[in-house]
């Protein structure tokens, strides 16, 4: 399975993200390559998530091609750099991209911080 | 940085920087232009007529977001026999708006050739303070019919600046003119719309949905005299006082900014013209400073940092989960990570501080709901300061950065590369330590712990807070104190060895509270003694320290906020003669500033200079020195949210006079307090 469709079905199988807990909306992701555009759709209700591919109307759309999504869905891209770079989109109100923005994991290779003497602290 | 005869006007994170005519010509050493987003969208803008450059006879710089200059043709050497007179009216609001009037004084009819040039480089903020210039991309310049399109584009990334004249005008690649015919006594004007557009596919600009762009004149004029008439007013026999507190108060409204993804909320961006943006530690100390004068400023600042907290490790990024951004940009560099500010979180302090503002904040406005929305940021918060800042594994805060390349080497306050040293100069090897972030995380655990007690419903971990902070306190104190010298080391290195020199952190600490009580009294002596105290306030680090420099940017300069802070701390201790030394010092250095605290002024002793000797590339106005007269305010007046009520205990120096400050806002509606200067403070000194 790609990362961007694990990075959806995980969030609608939480059912409950508390990252989203004070964030209220729906947001659309469209992810264009040629003359297909593939849709996300989320509802986000204080938190509770659901997940569907409906082509819906949404308080924020974002789109962008599919290849730069999947990266970010596995921690490669950065979703807001992307943004400020214009790769990727958002129309309408960003405040729900912004807090979806930060669900989206780390880059897999990342170290964290490390103690001095040997022990990760991660 | 800018030199002083430079004018800037700005609003939000948009401002103008050019020489006293109004023209922009920007070059590395000579920062002029017209920025946005972090980008130069001008850095060209030059007026002539007939070929003639113009001099300036006068400026008006009306309010912070407008200015007028008043030209005549040519240059200043010249004998000045003005026929002509020449009007440029300009404001920010969103877009760059200026007004061109041209009145002609001469019993005969003229015709004149009017030309601006402009330009752009579409610099980074970053590329123009550090003088990096190659750009990666291509910069283009269109001329339509009724407008001029200055514009770079690198992959998706396009910046334009789109200049568009009210009269008609000609417009070419480098510029636009207009021919005019004027008789005796007739005047011409146009009006020129300078828009500055971040054009996403689709020609959407980034921007839309924000709220904040174009916004006009007279709506930024409302909002400037509601934001004063909501502040408390200040009375005050002492005249000099009175100019300090307005011009701060204009100050932080010029610099409230909105950031892009928040919905028109504002905050106060750290400074100009290098820190139009936010900054976790900045943002945050200049609300606590500010809190009872603009409260609003804080619960928007929270919820931001909040909104953005650190979800992940990155290590381009230095986030971990839990950490409160460092600082957040706009611009070409970011958005290419090129510079790691999507946002940055390389800071130690600014975690720590998150929860000193919440529970500051609480304290004066009753606002629990907000104690409430912010639980699950606080407690992850303090996970941090637990599980990915002991990077020692004894108990502290310690930093090390993990973006080698661009990252910060010191993500303390004092963030230059030579701000932390042993006593024998030596620089340690990281991660380090600094004693002031210690304080700050005694304090945070402190007062997290009364919000989990009265508002979160845990008092179990209220308990584990408290004991947690008093065993930091316990060995805090033993690790960090100096024997010989008797004050705390500015920092520890990995080995646990003290970085053993004096400075003015150990003031923080006061104002943290984890001092023990019985070396209170030395820390009082040491920051008003003559290797710190220089008779205007307290140097960063001590005479007689190898690396003090009386111009060392974090090595021996005068900080006003720096200061605010330790003023806190002498009272918070039982020193309020000591406060008032510093404060009286720092206010008297402000008269020579017309009331405008630069971020920095030298460390020279007072009766040496006479005034105080501004750093050279010091921001002004920034915000944590236009918040410092604030926060001394506060101190002198001895203001206190008490059981929720405000308690008054002033203790002023002589000099003051009586200060009267009239409804101070907070969970007890408005009240006010009333001072008069009974303190001898010289006799401290001598």
């Amino acid at each position: 399975m790609d990362a961007t469709t694990r990075f959806f079905e995980e969030i609608d199988r939480r059912e409950y993200e508390p990252r989203l807990a004070k964030t209220a909306g729906t947001m659309r992701v469209d992810l264009q390559e040629g003359p297909h555009t593939m849709h996300w759709f989320l509802r986000i209700d204080h938190g509770r998530i659901s997940v569907s591919r409906e082509n819906q109307e949404a308080d924020t759309v974002i789109g962008t091609s599919p290849g730069l999504f999947e990266d970010i869905a596995a921690g490669r891209e950065h979703g807001i750099a992307a943004v400020l770079r214009g790769d990727m989109t958002v129309a309408g109100d960003p405040r729900l991209f912004v807090q979806v923005e930060r669900t989206f994991p780390g880059n897999p290779d990342a170290r964290g911080p490390r103690r001095k003497f040997g022990q990760e602290v991660r | 940085m800018a030199s002083t005869n430079t004018i800037r006007i700005l609003d939000g994170n948009t401002f103008v920087v050019s020489e006293d005519t109004g023209d922009i010509e920007a070059t590395p050493s000579e920062p002029t232009g017209l920025f946005s987003l972090d980008t130069r969208f001008l850095s060209k803008w030059v007026l002539t007529i007939n070929g003639e450059r113009l001099n300036a006879l006068s400026f008006d710089d009306l309010q912070y977001y407008e200015a007028r200059f008043f030209l005549v043709p040519g240059m200043a050497t010249h004998y000045i026999d003005a026929k002509l007179s020449v009007i440029r009216e300009r404001a920010v609001g969103g877009s760059f708006r200026e007004q061109l009037v041209i009145l002609n004084h001469d019993e005969k009819p003229v015709d004149l050739e009017i030309r601006i040039d402009a330009g752009s480089d579409f610099a980074d903020l970053f590329q123009v303070k550090d003088e990096i210039l190659n750009k990666k991309g291509e910069i283009y310049s269109e001329v339509e019919a009724n407008c001029l399109r200055l514009g770079y584009r690198r992959g998706n990334f396009v910046r334009e600046t789109s200049i568009v004249s009210s009269a008609p005008a000609r417009y070419d690649r480098d510029g636009f003119a207009f021919s005019i015919h004027l008789e005796p006594n007739e005047q011409w004007n146009t009006r020129i719309d300078v828009e500055t557009i971040a054009v996403g596919p689709g020609g959407r600009d980034l921007r839309l949905g924000v709220g904040t762009r174009n916004v006009e004149r007279l709506a930024l004029q409302h909002d400037l005299e509601k934001w004063i008439a909501d502040a408390p007013k200040l009375n005050s026999q002492h005249e000099a006082l009175a100019e300090t507190y307005q011009r701060s108060l204009v100050d932080l409204a010029a610099l409230r900014f909105s950031p892009l993804s928040l919905g028109g909320a504002t905050l106060p961006a750290a400074g100009l013209p290098w820190f139009m943006t936010m900054f976790g530690r900045d943002s945050i100390l200049t609300c606590l400073q500010t809190l009872p004068f603009t409260p609003a400023l804080s619960k928007t600042t929270l919820r931001i940092l909040a909104s953005l907290q650190g979800t992940r490790f990155d290590d381009f990024r230095d986030e971990d989960p839990g950490r409160i951004l460092h600082e957040m940009r706009y611009g070409e560099t970011a958005a290419f990570e090129e510079q790691p500010h999507s946002p940055y979180y390389g800071s130690v302090d600014a975690t720590p501080l998150f929860l000193i503002l919440l529970d500051e904040y609480e304290r004066w406005s009753g606002d629990v709901a907000l104690v409430k929305e912010l639980e699950q940021e606080s407690r992850a918060a303090l996970r941090w300061i637990d599980e990915y800042a002991d990077l020692v594994g004894t108990g502290y805060i310690w930093y090390e950065r993990r973006n080698t390349d661009t990252g910060l080497e010191n993500q303390c306050w004092k963030d230059s590369w030579d701000s932390i040293s042993y006593s024998d100069g030596k620089l340690p090897p990281f991660p380090r330590a600094t004693c002031e972030v210690q304080g700050y995380a005694y304090d945070a655990k402190t007062r997290a712990a009364r919000l989990a007690r009265e508002f979160w419903g845990d008092p179990a971990y209220a308990d584990q807070l408290e004991q947690e902070a008093a065993k930091l306190k316990e060995r805090f104190n033993r690790d960090f104190w100096v024997e010989d010298g008797e004050y705390f080391a500015l920092a520890l290195d990995p080995d646990g060895r003290q970085c053993d020199v004096l400075s003015s952190n150990i003031g923080h600490l006061l104002w943290s509270g984890i001092v023990s009580h019985e070396r209170a009294e030395k820390i009082a002596q040491h920051l008003v003694g003559p290797r710190l105290f220089s008779g205007w306030g307290v140097r960063t680090l001590a005479e007689g320290e190898i690396r003090y420099n009386p111009i060392g940017y974090h090595n021996g300069t005068i900080w006003p906020f720096d200061n605010s802070f330790i003023a806190w701390g002498l009272r918070r201790y039982g020193f309020p003669e000591e406060a008032a030394v510093i404060a009286s010092g720092i206010l008297d250095a402000a008269t020579y500033f017309s009331g405008r605290l630069p971020e920095a002024f030298g460390g020279y002793q007072r009766d040496l200079t006479k005034f105080p000797v501004e750093y050279p590339t010091a921001c002004s106005p920034q915000a944590w020195s236009t918040g410092t007269p604030l926060l001394l305010l506060r101190t002198m007046l001895g203001l206190e949210p008490h059981e929720g009520h405000l308690s008054v205990d002033p203790r002023l120096p002589v000099g003051m006079g009586r200060i009267e400050v009239l409804d101070i806002p907070g969970r007890w509606g408005r009240v006010d307090a009333f001072a008069r200067g009974r303190l001898e403070v010289h006799n401290l000194v001598d």
